[in-house]
């Protein structure tokens, strides 16, 4: 028995290893580093404790990261949702060229980040952008709209961002639509059930855990998304407008060069993801039930 | 098919030693690199070093191959930081002049008077000579100066009967004049390094103000010197495209060469290469298109613009300090560094006095036919008008967190929140002022109580 359970753990130890090394120590070093004013680059450092994050709970920046980064993934989430769920609604339909349709719509997702943003940029470029050329052909403004500027800028971000990333929701959500049985859209139409009542009755319950699993994934990407948003302004002045949480602890880290502020953020970040996927979890666990 | 023991074996012990051949050069010492980093990005240039510096040197130290990387400035910085930190810098690098303190400071360079007395300590331009220069010694050498102005369109502004501006006054004047039809007076560009750096310098510096307190290093960004630029630069604001802070430098050449704005903000003579691209084919030339210095502040003397000159550098973890000087007595060789100068011309300007009037020199024919922005850059050494890429005055060399206070972004915010933003000024530099203050405190530069 004793050699069994042995064997069983040595089995585990390459998978225990490579967890260890690659998701359990590099958060626990980060934690630790977050308890030191230590310089990015130089060997210098000193333990401070909690300081790094006494000084967030009253930094401006800090919680104006917090509040753009909720802005840009709330925002990215519900129009992915409202993009992609009606996408892969149709797409699961009959009709001529859905093949070739279902291949183009993954195209966005599969395309790299830094064109995707820089195709955006072109587009939405307020001296030469085709976006504001049609804009102003068409009569509709009468000068070039400034949409990579301040009061646009989080709106050109959200849209690249939902243009890139809804694929994703049309893929899983028509996976899972593929699999819902065709008996019980038979029976709700004999029940004389309209296209929409369909929808609310068959479809949506049918599709709850898949929905669930679709808002925690995107929420955790979107919230920690920094590519895109980097890219978007990079460290441009308009960047301040944009300035999310995973942008802000990266600035901490390699431009004001303070690894230990850099790493604190990146704990608030992951306790912040932590306490709302259980929050998350506990009330779709209730509604389950209720239901 | 089974394989014996000895069979496996020796097809091991061949495999290595096939693999151990091939490193046997390294192994030996036989090969050894010299790593050289520069921002000089353009093909034309990486090709002038690559043969004719670098091929001598190859020649002269058969046992050495030289590496040359050309890296924008955006990456020189965070790239040269992480190889300090992991012991292995390159040889010999370029650094930002506002960098160079802050790495002398923890004792990370090699002087290099020899080398400075070698090349002509007394020919070298006064307006580099000594940026590098602590405690009685040399810590680097200027490879090039190049300075940086509006590029304006002279013919429009002509048209107008309006001089070049003097003040800041006059700025607003005649960009409110310049402004119809569509077309904005003037863009700034967007990056951070620029509007939350380099120009708030410039306005620092022309306007009798500096970043800090000399002696204290207590910020000075609520000085009334920069709440006056700041204002300056809320008022010029309207006269930009509405989209600026979101467009590049390059961009605004662009907009510049194709008649969208009538000045671009930030311009050196790498500007003629858009010019001659982009604009209309009657246009491409110094009576449309010139050079415009800066005006100054009410607090200030005479405008200020930055001087683009990045400095040679020698670490003391180099791992070939001496080849690196050997390699840069050839890169300052006269007919070798001429060629440099001339891959980019005027944006390469020389550092040597003796040879910006040398006609081997100023026989390139593109310097020949923008002599008019040769003559502004050397006018505007003669009359200083120019300092190093993010001082406020002439001291700021031995400031050693210049890199971190442009990193940091305060100063950039403050500016997009008054320019941008239309927020109040006085009011933005206070809350910059306090965040500069907590970083310098927590980098434990504070020195007033």
């Amino acid at each position: 028995m004793r050699k069994q359970a042995l064997t069983g753990w040595l089995l585990l130890a390459p998978s225990l290893l490579l967890l260890g090394g690659l998701v359990v120590f590099p958060i626990l070093y980060n934690a630790w580093l977050s308890l030191f004013d230590k310089h990015s680059f130089l060997p210098a450092q000193a333990f401070v404790g909690l300081k790094n994050y006494r000084y967030f709970a009253g930094d401006e920046e800090f919680w104006n990261s917090v509040y753009y980064g909720t802005v840009y993934s709330g925002a990215t989430i519900v129009l992915q949702l409202a993009v992609g769920v009606p996408a892969a609604l149709l797409l699961n339909e009959m009709f001529r060229g859905r093949d070739f349709l279902r291949g183009v719509v993954l195209f966005p997702y599969l395309i790299p980040t830094i064109v995707a943003v820089i195709l955006w940029k072109w587009l939405l470029n307020d001296s030469y952008g085709l976006v504001n050329h049609l804009l102003l052909a068409a009569g509709v403004v009468s000068a070039p709209v400034a949409w990579l500027g301040k009061d646009f800028i989080m709106w050109s971000l959200i849209v690249t961002s939902v243009w890139q990333f809804f694929p994703f929701v049309v893929v899983t959500y028509l996976a899972r639509l593929q699999t819902i049985p065709p008996e019980l859209y038979e029976a709700a139409r004999v029940d004389g059930a309209g296209a929409w009542r369909r929808f609310v009755h068959v479809t949506l319950p049918q599709t709850r855990s898949v929905l669930f699993v679709i808002v925690l994934l995107r929420s955790i990407w979107m919230f920690t998304k920094f590519d895109t948003v980097w890219l978007m302004a990079g460290e441009g002045g308009v960047s301040r407008y944009i300035r999310t949480l995973p942008v802000y602890a990266y600035a901490r880290s390699f431009t004001y060069l303070q690894a230990g502020m850099g790493a604190a953020l990146a704990v608030i970040m992951f306790v912040m993801l932590i306490v709302a996927t259980a929050a998350y979890f506990r009330v779709f666990r209730r509604e389950e039930a209720l239901s | 098919m089974a394989i014996s023991r000895r069979h496996f074996l020796a097809g091991t012990a061949v495999l290595t030693g096939t693999a151990m051949l091939g490193r046997a050069p390294a192994a030996l010492g036989q090969i050894r690199e010299l790593q050289v980093w520069h921002t000089e990005v353009e093909p034309q240039t990486v090709k002038v070093i690559q043969d004719t510096s670098i091929a001598e040197f190859e020649r002269k130290f058969p046992g050495f191959k030289v590496k040359q990387q050309a890296l924008g400035w955006g990456d020189l910085n965070t790239k040269l930081l992480a190889s300090i930190a992991a012991g292995s810098p390159p040889d010999l690098t370029h650094l930002n002049p506002f960098m160079t303190a802050s790495l002398y400071v923890k004792k990370l360079l090699v002087p290099m008077d020899e080398l400075i007395r070698a090349i002509g300590e007394n020919d070298i331009h006064e307006a580099t000579l000594k940026l590098q220069y602590f405690d009685g010694k040399y810590y680097g050498v200027t490879h090039a100066m190049g300075s940086t102005y509006f590029a304006e369109r002279r013919d429009l502004r002509e048209k107008k009967g309006i001089k070049p501006p003097e003040t800041y006054d006059d700025m607003l004047k005649l960009a409110a004049a310049l402004t119809e039809g569509g077309r904005y007076a003037v863009q700034m560009p967007g990056e951070k390094l620029y509007m939350g750096f380099v120009h708030p310098a410039e306005w620092l510096a022309g306007n009798g103000g500096s970043w800090v307190d000399p002696k204290t290093y207590r910020p000075q960004l609520n000085s009334q010197a920069m709440i006056d630029a700041l204002e300056y630069a809320q008022k010029l604001n309207k006269f930009m495209p509405g989209g600026w802070s979101g467009q590049k430098y390059l961009d605004t050449l662009a907009a510049l060469s194709t008649g969208k704005i009538a000045m671009a903000y930030l311009s050196g003579a790498r500007t003629i290469g858009y010019i001659e691209k982009y604009a209309p084919e009657n246009m491409r030339d110094p009576e449309h298109f010139m050079p415009m210095l800066r005006p100054h502040g009410p607090s200030g003397r005479v405008g200020i613009s930055a001087l683009d000159g990045e400095n040679w550098a020698v670490f003391t973890q180099s791992k070939y300090p001496n080849e690196a000087f050997e390699f840069l007595k050839l890169f300052y060789k006269k007919e070798y560094y001429l060629q440099y100068c001339h891959s980019v011309p005027i944006h390469l300007t020389p550092i040597f006095k003796s040879m910006l009037n040398d006609p081997e020199y100023l026989a390139n024919p593109r310097i020949k036919k923008w002599r008019p922005w040769h003559d502004t850059m050397v006018s505007g050494l003669k009359a200083g008008r120019f300092l190093p890429i993010g001082f406020s005055r002439p001291e700021d060399n031995l400031v050693p967190f210049l890199a971190e206070l442009d990193g940091s972004g305060i100063v950039a915010d403050m500016v997009v929140e008054v320019m941008v933003g239309g927020k109040n000024p006085k009011a933005e530099a206070d809350k910059a002022q306090r965040r500069a203050e907590e970083l310098l405190t927590q980098l434990g530069f504070k020195r007033w109580s």
